[in-house]
């Protein structure tokens, strides 16, 4: 590429469904790939969903053998545990400082057996489970995480914390995977063009205290209930109450954080639909209610989802001013009709359905990238209209959530814009 | 030849070997026939593990090679790299998965070897029956074909047209532009449509690697990826053109829903109902005037018209709704303006933002059902059911209503569909390929489509879909580089086949054609992707899988099961 005067490598900097998507489609073309990813594994939030709508496939089945692809793409370089520290240059030549932290295990050497987590004495909770699950200092963050290999988790293990002599871990490790003198490397990448795909995370519900979250003991989050439900998340796949009964009745709260965010987060309303499905393959005889200010479905097949969710006999209430407030031993969601009507509702658990939001630490990578925020903190594009995966620094391309609130089918589609708008200029 | 048939047992440290008595499936292996050599190891996917079996491959003559160890998923692709190394046919390996499927799962570890055993003397059955299978290249066009010369296929071709690949756009009217021509301003920038647009439609006349044809139809479509051949045929002219192109990008648009279909709205009828795009051209020709040449004093603008008989929400109609208020509020500022919604869909980081300025500047969003549209003595009025425990009726006077009709498919879709071999759902659109991974791309290669053909969506959601498809072929057909099709595909023995097309029902990818003249079914071989649909339907046995021939399947499930 010397004599062409412009790199054609290129950056992709988050490993969820949108950078793995680029990644593969630019390795396809012949480019090679470096894809930066902040934790140990590749997946992002779509590998959290046991199931997506509307046709209700197993997110990790569909998701899985592009994720076996791109740990066989010899084109494609991928850094886990790494963050991008600083860019500079321009569009065709941009130096790239990427920090990758130490896994303090092989890649290479380590099979996945797992052996090693059993001996650690460390116990703590597992974010990757929304903290309902608990997880080893060294530790894969589910069953199936892919690359299927794990990390020492520094701030909490004794040896890297507290300086003691512990490496029960390593002893176990049959493979000599486990290896304490690795250390965090600078690493130096020359690309052409950079993809941003590092997606969203959910507006916090302890900020609306009105909907008892984190004071009520069941009241759930989206992503809890996710967890909750996936067959490899802390449950097994049971939907059960902190009492560890089934739930008899359940209220899905949506748009939680709307007002507070000012927009809508356009996937809300079809998740919390899934939820019916969820619910009722686990529970048949369930009470379900959904409260809602406005259906939000739109496309050509999401109504139809709707209608199919609809027959199972959910209440679906159209309020707002919810109150979520314990009664006895069970909780009262109290909610006014468009009328102004008072009403209150008896259930066993509320599963909350939260904004999405850009990640806290967008604006940072905002700082990094030298590319404009929106009053809403997403990336902003070139332009609105035209030119959606662009941003205003040439050669720095936007895709998924990190642009804004989206379903995994635009998510993807704008992965292969940036790949397409990548591919036609450089 | 004589078969040499290799077998080795990976320990996978102690994963395998803690749960499987591995001498025991070595002696289970041994005695068969063909094999002659059974051997453990401690870990095959590790640097020493393949250096091993490459050495075991050249050293005892291997014709065909058995591994049983981890999930085909983990490391078969590992393990056929070191038979090509050794120059042995990857095809000639077989791994039986003994621990996912056995020393993980099964307890026990006298029933764990028991399966062990059955699962790897079950590839051993199979694999005498493999056939070498070797990856072919084809010759392909780079170039591609647009139909439609909407902002999708506009954006699509321009990003797809260099000096190294010709973009056919053909276009059905008389020019290019689309629907989104006729739109003044677009939500929610209210930034006019013209600027950008002509730039794009004059960038698109000025390319040299672009080649326009406007009031053309695609009259046939023969070929497969990287290979078709398109006849298009100018409405004026008689002659054909034709052109080859590698891909093909279904970019047609949209239809609106006829809003006589339903009476109650009054279109036809009543003399100052408009729908969207008659509202979005009066405003963009001129001044936003009634019949009678007097502006509007109130405006009704009622959404959702069809959405009931169509069975879905169309995405745009609540945020254009809300354009048009500030279009009449531009236009004529003491005007009102009420609008009738049912859920108000405005998804995405900017739009309710836009809805709620819209709001602030005095324009009433009444949720309401039931609507209809009468007139007595000339006053129009909207007449509607408001949401309380005791349905309530109520009514406003308008001197103009304007529908928000459905977003429909393109009326030719089911020609079109046709012509290209794809399929369209129910609701008339074109069928991506995934509903989540494959957004436009379709169930035939290298036939894909972007915009409201895919389904009902915004301008900036269109572009991205257009953008989507350059980016699709982009990376994969490649100016001078040969395509390589799926190695591991379906075949049809020309003995056996008795032209019933019972495959050609049941292949996702329009893989199968029949050749009329020997009145048999033909796969594609670069169409087919190997899925085993048309081996399993066949009723004459003609139809097989390459890999998964019968007499490969039978053997080893018989021994599995022996």
């Amino acid at each position: 590429m010397e004599e062409k005067g412009y790199n054609a490598d290129v950056l992709v900097i988050g490993a969820g469904i949108a950078g793995i998507e680029a990644s593969l489609l630019l390795s396809r073309s012949g480019r090679k790939v470096y894809l930066v990813e902040k934790t140990s594994y590749i997946g992002g939030n779509v590998i959290k969903y046991e199931e997506v709508f509307s046709n209700m496939e197993c997110a990790t089945c569909m998701v899985a053998p592009k994720q076996q692809e791109l740990l066989q793409d010899k084109n494609i370089e991928l850094l886990t545990l790494s963050e991008v520290e600083t860019i500079q240059g321009s569009f065709g030549n941009f130096v790239v400082k990427v920090k990758k932290r130490a896994r303090y295990v092989d890649l290479q050497n380590c099979i996945g057996c797992s052996a090693c987590f059993e001996p650690c004495p460390v116990s703590l909770k597992n974010e990757f489970e929304q903290g309902l699950g608990e997880r080893k200092a060294i530790y894969v963050p589910c069953p199936g995480a892919l690359p299927n290999v794990p990390a020492i988790d520094t701030e909490n293990c004794l040896r890297f914390k507290k300086g003691e002599d512990c490496q029960l871990c390593k002893e176990a490790c049959m493979f000599e995977a486990i290896d304490f003198t690795q250390k965090d490397e600078e690493i130096e990448l020359k690309v052409g063009a950079i993809i941003v795909t590092t997606g969203f995370t959910t507006f916090d519900p302890t900020k609306t205290p009105q909907f008892g979250y984190g004071k009520l003991s069941d009241v759930y989050t989206a992503f809890e209930f996710e967890r909750m439900y996936a067959s490899n998340g802390p449950t097994g796949g049971n939907i059960v109450l902190k009492n560890g009964e089934s739930p008899k009745s359940v209220a899905i709260i949506h748009c939680v954080g709307r007002k507070e965010k000012g927009y809508c987060s356009t996937v809300c309303c079809m998740y919390s639909l899934k939820f019916i499905h969820y619910l009722k393959h686990k529970l048949p005889d369930v009470k379900i209610s959904e409260f809602y200010s406005d259906l939000c479905i739109p496309g050509k097949s999401y109504q139809k989802f709707y209608e199919k969710m609809k027959e199972t006999g959910v209440n679906l209430i159209r309020s707002d001013g919810i109150e979520v407030s314990e009664e006895g031993k069970g909780m009262v969601v109290k909610h006014k009709s468009g009328t102004g009507e008072e009403n209150g509702l008896a259930v066993d658990m509320v599963i909350l359905a939260p904004a999405i939001e850009p990640r806290p630490d967008a604006p940072e990578l905002s700082k990094v990238l030298d590319i404009p925020q929106d009053t809403d903190g997403f990336f902003t594009e070139e332009h609105s209209e035209f030119a959606s995966v662009c941003t205003p620094k040439q050669g720095v391309f936007i895709a998924g959530c990190v642009q804004g609130p989206k379903d995994i089918q635009d998510s993807v589609a704008q992965s292969e814009a940036a790949v397409g708008k990548v591919l036609s200029t450089l | 030849m004589e078969e040499k048939i290799g077998v080795y047992v990976c320990e996978c440290g102690p994963n395998i070997a803690d749960n499987v008595h591995i001498d025991r499936v070595l002696d289970a292996v041994s005695g068969l026939e063909g094999v002659v050599v059974a051997k453990r190891h401690k870990l095959l996917c590790s640097e020493d593990g393949k250096k091993f079996l490459k050495q075991n491959i050249e050293e005892h003559g291997l014709t065909h090679l058995v591994i049983a160890a981890c999930s085909p998923k983990l490391h078969e692709l590992t393990f056929m790299n070191v038979c090509e190394e050794a120059g042995l046919n990857p095809y000639l390996f077989q791994l039986a998965n003994i621990r996912e499927q056995c020393a993980w799962i099964v307890e026990d570890k006298e029933e764990a070897t028991e399966k062990a055993i059955r699962y790897t003397r079950a590839a051993v059955s199979r694999i005498r029956y493999h056939t070498p299978l070797e990856k072919k290249e084809i010759e392909s066009n780079p170039d591609v074909l647009v139909i439609g010369g909407g902002i999708a296929g506009i954006e699509a071709s321009l990003l797809l047209a260099s000096k190294d690949r010709k973009v056919y756009l053909v276009e059905k009217t008389s020019s290019i532009g689309g629907m989104a021509k006729e739109f003044k301003q677009l939500f929610p920038k209210m930034e006019p449509t013209s600027n950008i647009l002509e730039q794009k439609v004059q960038d698109v006349l000025k390319n040299e690697n672009i080649e326009a044809f406007t009031d053309t139809k695609v009259e046939e479509v023969l070929g497969f990826f990287g290979n078709f051949v398109v006849k298009v045929k100018k409405k004026t002219e008689t002659e054909e053109n034709e052109f080859k192109v590698g891909a093909v990008v279904v970019t047609t648009g949209l239809n609106l829903f006829d809003p006589t279909k339903l009476s109650r709205y009054g279109y036809g009828t009543l003399s100052d109902v408009y729908t969207a795009l008659e509202f979005e051209r009066m405003n963009t020709k001129g001044k936003i005037l009634l019949k009678n040449g007097n502006p509007p004093k109130s405006v009704g603008i009622i959404h959702c018209v069809g959405r009931e008989e169509k069975g879905y929400c169309s995405r745009v109609c609540c945020l254009y709704s809300i354009k048009f208020a500030r279009y009449l509020k531009a236009e004529i500022p003491v005007v009102n303006i009420s609008q009738f919604y049912s859920d108000l869909c405005v998804p995405g980081k900017s739009y309710q933002r836009f809805y709620e300025e819209t709001k602030e500047e005095g324009v009433d969003f009444i949720r309401a059902q039931d609507i209809e549209v009468t007139e007595s003595n000339g006053q129009m009025s909207v007449n509607y059911k408001i949401e309380s425990r005791k349905p309530k009726t109520e009514h406003r006077n308008v001197d103009m209503v304007i529908l928000a009709p459905a977003i429909e498919s393109s009326g030719d879709s089911s020609e079109i569909a046709e012509t290209l071999n794809i399929h369209q759902g129910d609701e008339g659109f074109f069928t991506e390929e995934h509903e989540k991974l494959g957004p436009v791309s379709t169930s035939l290669e290298g036939v894909f489509i972007a915009g409201c053909a895919q389904g009902p969506k915004s301008i900036p959601d269109s572009i991205v879909q257009a953008e989507a498809v350059a980016g699709r072929i982009l990376s994969s057909l490649i100016p001078g580089r040969k395509l390589e099709p799926e190695v591991k595909i379906s075949e049809i023995s020309d003995a056996f086949c008795i032209g019933c097309k019972t495959c050609i029902s049941v292949c996702p990818y329009s893989a199968i054609v029949f050749d009329e003249i020997k009145r048999i079914s033909v796969v594609n071989e670069v169409l087919c992707r190997g899925c085993g649909n048309c081996s399993a339907a066949c009723p004459s046995g003609a139809a097989s899988h390459k890999h998964f021939t019968f007499r490969q399947v039978y053997q080893e499930v018989m021994e599995a099961l022996r």
